[in-house]
């Protein structure tokens, strides 16, 4: 059974730390430390027994994971898209880390980069890639240092390179740093990145599996998704699914922000309740204070009210059914005291910055949302704005060639939606 | 500057080796254009139309591409910075931490000094999501991070800086702009922005 439905079965947190397994360890970055823990023991194995791809490729798909940056999608199925007969293949590492609240995949590669280093390596002989990329944000001067040391590490260790371990797979791993670009975390935008172009999405079909990086196929993955790679190949799919629920396997890590007393990243199996989490784990709000909302998975998501809180769970499905998305796994909560039209000004200023400007809806929309929102703010909305604002909110969804702009009207819809008394107050006539 | 029609190549040796390395890292030429733009910054502190130019007259990347990425991404900078810069995230989960009242603090400081006629080799400015929410607010003084910051510790951290001798990129910066202005003989500059600065 599970080990959420269970309470936990008896097991202490630190029995859950899966991809944060390195927590608290000395030298926990460098690889030797990681080696004696059975580090790159997955990787040595995978070689040395020329297991084939497809093997690897079903066990993940078997594990149930999903891509931990924020839609979800079936790692393994994502990885069975690779044409086979193409040899020019990449794997993409998703490191943008730009959704706000969200901080955990520079806490993963703090504690132990090669985590990611070996899965991505992993990861790309199921795909049969020869090259890699890990992309990071430019303003993660520490973090881009780390991840050069590590893989610099790997190809002293003879991890990366030319025929590896004698097994005849060849892989090469570099970094490649962004400038300031939310929208560079989608993948798509991220290729175009990648190509020294703007990071502006690009239509999908094709997909980047089929026709990514210069037109070939392209793996791009989260930090996380990757990082926990290593530990399923070890321990195998049903170890992995004892954690969390039926549709959403696997622990995931989660980022308490605002004002909580223990603010944080922490490894839960999915399933979890939220309002535990924020509880007992982050040690309630500052000051005593009660909560008025909860944003569950980085400002993309939709709000949820402290009542709504009060019963939904950590997984894929619990939140869709809530209305709102698991996302990157950044909760930030909100407490009594603060206006939720403030709020919807903060969010909106970041979604009208952010739009890269391609498609209409999106550039107009998130523009006029944050102009609006702003003069709800300072108190010189009308009603008719409101519902402006809401008509606007309302022709931004599903129409655009990435999910940016549905990103943007997410959470203008439901804090405008749950909160009209507040919004009330603050319009005129 | 405008009337010269040959943009001076003032890539140090060091930078010229260094985009060299880029050009040839990735698969493509192209994919350099984001690291090369990185590179000039680093040394030059910003980059001008000048560089651009010598991108595309020296190192083969087309003007137009260049020009893309630059204009597209907010970590590169088109005009002279100061020194020093303090970025302050603003974003949800800083901002619930006051990250306002950080900003308000630091921009006030700014303004008192320039008030008092001593101009801080600083500046301020709002930023997007720096990726550390669990320690709000964040902000950088050039590449430091820096966590907690509350107003207090912004304008601690804008006196200190204050002190240190100015990073080399800016006093490379300042070198270059001493001479082109020289060079140009202050004649590029319209009268009427002249006027309204003196």
């Amino acid at each position: 059974m599970p080990l959420i439905q269970s309470e936990y079965n008896g097991k202490k947190p630190e029995d859950f730390r899966l991809v944060l397994a390195f927590e608290g360890i000395a030298d926990s970055q460098k690889i030797e430390t990681y080696r004696k823990h059975q580090g790159y023991d997955a990787l040595v194995q995978i070689l040395k027994n020329k297991q084939p791809p497809s093997e690897l490729i079903a066990l993940v798909k078997e594990s149930g994971l999903r891509g931990r940056g924020g839609a979800g999608f079936p790692t393994g199925m994502k990885w069975s898209f690779v044409p086979k007969d193409i040899p020019e293949k990449y794997l993409l590492c998703n490191f943008d880390e730009g959704e706000p609240g969200t901080y955990k995949d520079r806490y993963i590669t703090e504690i132990s980069p090669h985590m990611l280093i070996e899965g991505m390596i992993i990861s790309a002989y199921a795909i049969g890639a020869s090259k890699s990329y890990i992309y990071l944000r430019g303003e993660f001067y520490d973090e881009i240092h780390w991840t050069e040391i590590a893989i610099r590490e790997a190809y002293a260790a003879g991890f990366l390179g030319e025929n590896i371990l004698g097994s005849g797979f060849t892989h090469h791993m570099d970094v490649y740093t962004g400038s300031g670009a939310y929208i560079c975390g989608e993948e798509t935008a991220m290729i175009s990145s990648l190509e020294g172009k703007k990071g502006q999405p690009k239509l999908k079909p094709p997909f980047p599996a089929v026709s990514g990086y210069l037109g070939k196929p392209t793996v791009v993955n989260n930090v996380e998704t990757l990082a926990v790679v290593p530990w399923i190949v070890r321990n195998g799919p049903a170890a992995y699914k004892a954690f969390g629920t039926e549709k959403s396997p696997g622990t995931k890590l989660f980022n308490l922000s605002g004002p909580i007393n223990r603010p944080g990243c922490y490894e839960v199996p999915l399933g979890y309740p939220l309002k535990r989490l924020i509880e007992v784990e982050g040690g309630g709000l500052k000051d005593g204070k009660k909560l008025k909302a909860v944003i569950p998975g980085g400002a993309s998501a939709p709000v949820l009210t402290a009542a709504e809180v009060e019963s939904v769970t950590l997984d894929y499905e619990a939140l869709a059914k809530a209305g709102s998305m698991l996302g990157s796994g950044a909760i930030i909560v909100i407490p009594e005291d603060v206006s939720m039209v403030d709020v919807l000004d903060n969010l909106m200023h970041f979604f009208k910055n952010e739009s890269c400007g391609q498609c209409t809806p999106c550039r107009e929309g998130t523009g006029w949302l944050g102009k609006m929102a702003h003069s709800f703010a300072k108190g010189h909305g009308t009603k008719e704005d409101l519902n402006r604002f809401l008509a606007v909110a309302n022709n931004m969804a599903g129409k655009t060639i990435c999910a940016f702009s549905d990103a943007a009207a997410g959470p203008a819809l439901s804090i405008v939606q749950k909160f009209p008394q507040e919004f009330a107050s603050r319009v005129k006539a | 500057m405008a009337n010269s029609s040959q943009p001076v190549n003032v890539f140090s040796e060091a930078l010229q080796a260094k985009i060299k390395a880029l050009l040839t890292r990735f698969e493509t030429k192209r994919s350099s254009i984001l690291p090369v733009l990185h590179a000039i910054q680093d040394e030059k502190d910003w980059i001008s139309d000048d560089d651009v130019e010598v991108l595309e007259r020296d190192f083969g990347l087309s003007a137009i591409d260049v020009r893309e990425v630059l204009t597209f991404y907010s970590m590169y900078r088109q005009s002279p910075p100061k020194p020093w810069r303090l970025e302050v995230c603003n974003s949800i989960s800083c901002w619930l931490l006051g990250s306002k009242q950080t900003l308000d603090a630091a921009e006030k400081f700014l303004d008192d000094a320039k008030k008092a006629g001593k101009e801080l080799p600083f500046s301020c400015r709002e930023v997007e999501c720096l990726g550390y929410c669990g320690r709000a607010p964040v902000a950088f003084v050039n590449k430091d991070r820096y966590l907690d910051v509350t107003p207090d510790r912004a304008v601690a951290l804008m006196k200190e800086y204050s002190t240190k001798p100015l990073p080399t990129a800016a006093q490379r910066c300042s070198e270059l702009r001493n001479h082109s202005t020289s060079a140009s003989a202050s004649s590029s500059a319209p009268t009427s922005l002249k006027n309204k600065e003196s």
